[in-house]
């Protein structure tokens, strides 16, 4: 069994306040989580953090959360990625291609993060992106 | 005699129900196309006075339109949709619902007739069915709103979603922050000084507890408005099922049997359902979820609508399936209390809603609307008498959702 405080994570959202609740609660689990306010600066320090699993907002300011999670694919292919998105939204051919499924596509706004914590978990223990 | 033989011809070629009265009230002319629109001959109405020609329309005597053109009625005016006079020509709009079943809306147009010397001699009348007219533009109407209300949807959800999700977040991380199974709150709460334990026996006894759980489920309530607004602005992703019709409706009616809503404040187990279920109907590609809503929404209108115990017949559902021209169709008839008018037109109305605040949002038919019309190629409409009963049509293309 891993241990949460080995699970590191990182969020990408341009809205601080987004930022605040999710990371209090992942650190109140235990994680360590890192988070980022734009996909380019995240796309910084995502080598030297090497997340299990990055969690981007859809819509950023510049490179939108679709094209940074291709990048940070092949970047740091060893995490696990999650799509945060506020309206309805199908895969794209280049997400599906790295393995990502509906189930990774998180709908704004998580009613419960401890369903989130659950797939983190899930997500850290098979870790993916090909 | 040549003369009148021809001028009969004219009028009766008239596509138009036309008829003529002399300044008594008499009928003295009745064309083809109004004993086609009425079923009342020429021959049996001719000569007639005392506003026989309103009987066929109205089922009672009365002045209509042709009357107003001789002798203006503000009373009989006010009564029309709309109503307009340009020198001698008067022209109003009018729904007429117990001319045909469903209603039926009328265009009419009247003016005087002169003699050679000006003085009025009578009057003519002609009317025009646009009933379909009509329906086609409550269509449009109805999908420019919901174009409207789904850009406006899209765009507020982007808005509202991400302060709802700190809400709602926030609340859980203050639930969180007060528990004894994080270590890092008792460390924090030594720190202070203060016992956890008490800290949380404090909260309890001021309710605060039941607030943060309000705050939650408040939260949860305008999430899903706003989830349901977003059905205006596009179809989403769910996958399409071959479904038949039947075992989709009892499936339907199971779930209205255990909803709690349906069961507490509506009585759903009073209303006596009936069933009229088309053999061998050929399966529909649906995303059966959204159908299912769209069904349940119709349904429990219908239980609300005849929830009121004074009601004075037996409450009672009837469902019916069907299929004609490729399309299938599920009737559901009620015989609640009905609508007027002015409310049926409105029911697929975003946020229109007749019930109390809290009990309805307004959403549920419009959301029906756009799921069955943008998802799924359909279309849904409702016939309604006040104190008759409400009846919905929503017709599938076998094929309407791929």
């Amino acid at each position: 069994m891993m241990d949460n405080a080995d699970i590191r994570i990182l969020l990408v959202d341009d809205d601080q306040m987004i930022r605040d609740c999710v990371t209090a609660y992942l650190e109140d689990e235990g994680f360590t989580v890192h988070s980022a306010a734009s996909a380019e600066e995240a796309l910084e320090s995502i080598v030297s953090i090497s997340p299990a699993v990055c969690i981007s907002d859809m819509r950023l300011p510049g490179m939108d959360g679709e094209e940074f999670i291709s990048t940070a694919c092949r970047l740091c292919p060893a995490a696990g990625y999650m799509l945060h998105t506020g309206i309805v939204y199908s895969l794209s051919d280049e997400l599906r291609a790295i393995g990502m499924t509906a189930d990774d596509v998180l709908l704004k706004p998580i009613h419960d993060l401890s369903k989130l914590v659950d797939k983190i978990k899930r997500m850290a223990a098979s870790g993916r992106c090909v | 005699m040549e003369h009148q033989h021809r001028l009969k011809d004219i009028i009766n070629f008239l596509p138009d129900a036309t008829w003529t009265i002399d300044t008594t009230g008499t009928v003295i002319a009745w064309n083809r196309a109004v004993e086609e629109l009425t079923g009342v001959k020429a021959e049996s109405i001719i000569g007639k006075d005392n506003f026989e020609y309103s009987v066929p329309f109205y089922g009672d005597r009365r002045p209509i339109l042709v009357d107003i053109a001789i002798t203006p009625n503000q009373e009989q005016e006010r009564q029309y949709e709309s109503f307009s006079r340009e020198g001698d020509t008067v022209e109003a709009e009018i729904f007429i619902p117990h001319f045909r079943a469903g209603g039926v809306y009328l265009w009419a147009k009247a003016r005087r007739l002169l003699d050679a010397a000006g003085n009025v001699t009578g009057a003519i009348e002609t009317v025009r069915d646009i009933t379909e007219l009509k329906r086609m533009q409550e269509v449009m109407i109805q999908t420019e709103k919901m174009v409207m209300v789904g850009g406006l949807a899209a765009g507020m959800a982007h808005e509202i979603n991400n302060p709802l999700g700190a809400i709602l977040q926030h609340a859980q991380n203050i639930e969180r922050r007060v528990s004894a199974d994080i270590p890092a709150n008792l460390k924090a709460a030594a720190e202070v000084g203060v016992s956890l334990d008490l800290v949380r026996a404090y909260l309890q006894k001021r309710g605060i507890f039941d607030f943060i759980g309000h705050i939650r489920s408040a939260g949860m309530r305008a999430s899903e408005i706003i989830s349901n607004m977003l059905h205006f602005s596009r179809r989403n992703d769910s996958v399409a099922e071959s479904v038949e019709l039947s075992a989709l409706l009892d499936r339907v009616l199971e779930l209205a049997g255990t909803d709690y809503d349906m069961k507490k404040k509506c009585g759903f187990s009073r209303i006596e359902l009936q069933r009229d279920y088309a053999p061998d109907l050929p399966h529909v590609q649906m995303v059966v979820s959204e159908i299912e809503q769209v069904l349940l929404n119709i349904l429990k209108n219908a239980a609300q609508a005849m929830a009121d115990p004074a009601m004075p017949r037996l409450p009672r559902i009837m469902l019916r399936t069907g299929m004609s021209e490729g399309v299938a169709q599920i009737e559901i008839c009620d015989n609640g209390p009905g609508m007027v008018e002015a409310t049926r037109l409105r029911v697929f109305e975003p946020f229109f809603t007749t019930k109390d605040v809290g009990v309805g949002t307004g959403l549920g038919l419009s959301v029906a609307y756009a799921i069955v019309t943008k998802g799924h190629s359909g279309s849904i409409d409702v016939k309604s008498r006040a104190g008759e009963g409400s009846c919905f049509t929503v017709k599938l293309p076998l094929q309407g959702r791929k």
